[in-house]
């Protein structure tokens, strides 16, 4: 409560509100999960706030680790202040399971943008509602195969050859990979995380580092569909 | 002359309202079908210039002025009209105030005052459409171009209002404050017009207009990265299907690292629990109370090998024959009451000449007695007799009871 003697009233009462969620903050970065509004939005809120930012980033700093942040500083996660060897290692296959990840995930957003018939991507606090998705692709067998494709990739590992068990399965898997939450256990409802959002950035690194203008490509092959 | 006009005009907007189903009819669906209306009213509408043939074998629309007034008075979001053209209003106001300064020069008054009531009457109408027209950009702003479906149509909406945004700066632009205060000179009715009020509404709009401008770029801004997001998605997917051994290159080997890519490992486990901690013994006895140990729920469901199916039917009568025992023992009961007399059960076993075990007439008697309603249990007294266990304490041996009534 250092900061005290130096803030005026109000800002002492918003520190002091956020340093309740601090450890569960720290806890949550530590244990390599994205903050972002959809996830946990006083941590977020709280790491937006530049007091409560340095602090939380004065604990990390002990032990070697940082808060770093992705999507226009709207995501954060925690990352090493200093590369050694091993960090090297750890970053590196993280990096690989990044990459490997990478396809089924594409697949997975392109199937629900698709299926569901709208302009944008999924992005962090877009809802999805499973039985309405379901339906929709069971009614396009198109939908239905590309299901089945990317539900056997390993990231996924389904064996399913029912349509239920396999975006079940590919639903449950992306929440427990951060991608999705479900914030009532009893309803069918997913809500995008921003761990998405750091998805897009990936790829676009990706993209442009080597250089390979996804966009135009893209562009080029819907303007041969419309001719 | 303008008792004429007075006329003229009641009558068309009598003749609007007394048919304003099929001006609305027409509004809504963009033209009107005469063969659904009646033909002297369509004919009618036609003649005072409501209704309009574009060409020949065209049907029927709105005149634009009548359409412009709706648009405006329902505030209809699908309205994108914007009248850029202030280059022509600049000369029009132009021209009144030089035919005002002649008339006044030449001191034909009442020339002067039709002139300048004119000129406040474009100079109104040109500050309200430029108003009118900056609401119309705001609205289709506010909701982010709703009316049209598509990121594409979104995009090419948003286009177009930049471009109205710019043609009516441009367009502003060539008002010279310098002229109009040139034109005003010294007479106080036009510095009044010209330079008070116009000016202060057109720097409002310039204003206005640039933050219209900031807003449409932010939003294009946000259309074009979700147009982005989408064909970088469509890309990605398109670059592996043309190159299925693709693999990002190893962004993360070179000697500076992306952030982006600095990802640490996920270090921490949840805590273990601290049974000396005292502070922690009501969470901790509460969490223990909680525990429900339901083993049956672990165990796995047993399969049958054969589908045993139950069937619910009538129950069949059945009776079970009495027990010839049993009998027995009511028999020694009625004869406890006949004979009102304290009556040992062995004795009366061996009286009897009954063929039962020792043993189990004893325990038939007992239970006999044990399972009597109270009320008739109360008539009886059972007395074992006996004597407790020579080795283990706390036995009582049984050799024989009595039974008599109470």
């Amino acid at each position: 409560m250092s900061e005290q003697s130096r803030t005026p009233s109000q800002t002492t009462a918003s520190s002091e509100t956020t340093l309740v969620g601090t450890g569960m903050l720290i806890e949550q970065l530590l244990r390599g999960e994205f903050i972002c509004r959809t996830t946990n939005e006083d941590g977020w809120r709280a790491l937006k706030n530049s007091t409560t930012f340095d602090k939380v980033e004065q604990y990390l700093n002990q032990i070697n680790r940082t808060i770093s942040s992705a999507a226009e500083g709207d995501v954060f996660f925690c990352g090493y202040q200093q590369l050694g060897e091993q960090e090297k290692k750890v970053i590196s296959s993280q990096f690989k399971d990044i990459c490997s990840a990478l396809i089924p995930l594409v697949e997975w957003l392109v199937l629900v943008q698709e299926s569901s018939g709208q302009d944008a991507p999924l992005s962090e606090g877009a809802p999805i509602r499973l039985t309405e998705l379901q339906a929709r692709i069971e009614d396009t067998p198109a939908f239905m195969e590309q299901l089945a494709k990317l539900s056997q990739y390993r990231l996924f590992g389904s064996t399913s050859s029912n349509v239920d068990n396999q975006i079940k399965l590919v639903f449950k898997r992306l929440v427990e990979l951060g991608y999705l939450v479900k914030p009532n256990s009893e309803k069918q409802i997913y809500i995008a995380t921003g761990k998405l959002d750091y998805l897009y950035e990936v790829i676009r690194f990706i993209d442009e580092t080597e250089g390979l203008s996804l966009e135009a490509q893209a562009e080029t092959a819907t303007q041969r569909d419309l001719v | 002359m303008s008792n004429n006009l007075h006329q003229a005009g009641v009558k068309l907007l009598k003749q609007l309202s007394r048919h304003a189903d099929v001006v609305m009819d027409a509004y809504l669906a963009g033209s009107v079908s005469e063969s659904t209306h009646d033909v002297a009213v369509i004919e009618k509408l036609k003649k005072s210039g409501i209704l309009w043939r574009p060409e020949p074998d065209e049907a029927l629309r709105l005149k634009r002025s009548v359409r412009a007034l709706l648009e405006e008075a329902l505030s209809d979001e699908r309205n994108r009209q914007i009248d850029a053209n202030v280059g022509s209003a600049f000369s029009t106001i132009k021209t009144l105030a030089d035919h005002y300064k002649e008339a006044r020069h030449n001191i034909d008054y009442g020339a002067a005052e039709a002139y300048l009531a004119d000129l406040s009457e474009h100079v109104y109408s040109f500050t309200d459409s430029l108003r009118y027209s900056i609401r119309v950009l705001w609205s289709r702003i506010n909701n982010e171009f709703g009316y049209v479906g598509s990121i594409n149509a979104k995009i090419r909406e948003n286009e177009l209002a930049q471009s109205q945004v710019s043609e009516l700066l441009n367009g502003l632009e060539m008002f010279q404050f310098s002229e109009l205060s040139e034109i005003a000179g010294d007479i106080r009715e036009l510095r009044r017009l010209l330079v008070t009020n116009l000016q202060e509404t057109l720097s409002q709009c310039t204003l206005e207009l640039s933050a219209v401008q900031g807003r449409l770029l932010e939003l294009i801004g946000r259309f074009r990265q979700i147009q982005g997001r989408t064909r970088l998605l469509k890309g990605f997917l398109l670059h592996t299907e043309l190159h299925p051994d693709y693999q990002p290159e190893n962004h993360v080997a070179h000697k500076h690292v992306p952030r982006l890519f600095n990802c640490a490992e996920a270090i921490i486990k949840p805590a273990s629990v601290d049974v000396n901690n005292a502070s922690h013994e009501i969470v901790l006895l509460e969490a223990v109370s909680k525990i429900k140990a339901i083993s049956r729920d672990l165990l796995p469901s047993k399969v049958r090998e054969h589908n045993v199916e139950t069937t619910m039917t009538e129950v069949e009568d059945f009776d079970i024959p009495d027990n010839p025992l049993k009998l027995a023992v009511d028999e020694y009961f009625c004869e406890v009451i006949d004979s009102g007399l304290r009556q040992s059960a062995l004795e009366y076993l061996k009286a009897n000449k009954l063929e039962w075990e020792a043993e189990n007439w004893l325990y038939q008697v007992i239970g006999g007695y044990e399972g009597l309603p109270d009320e008739h249990k109360a008539y009886f007294e059972l007395e074992p007799i006996g004597e407790p266990d020579p080795i283990y304490s706390g036995n009582f041996m049984i050799h024989d009871v009595e039974l008599w009534l109470a």
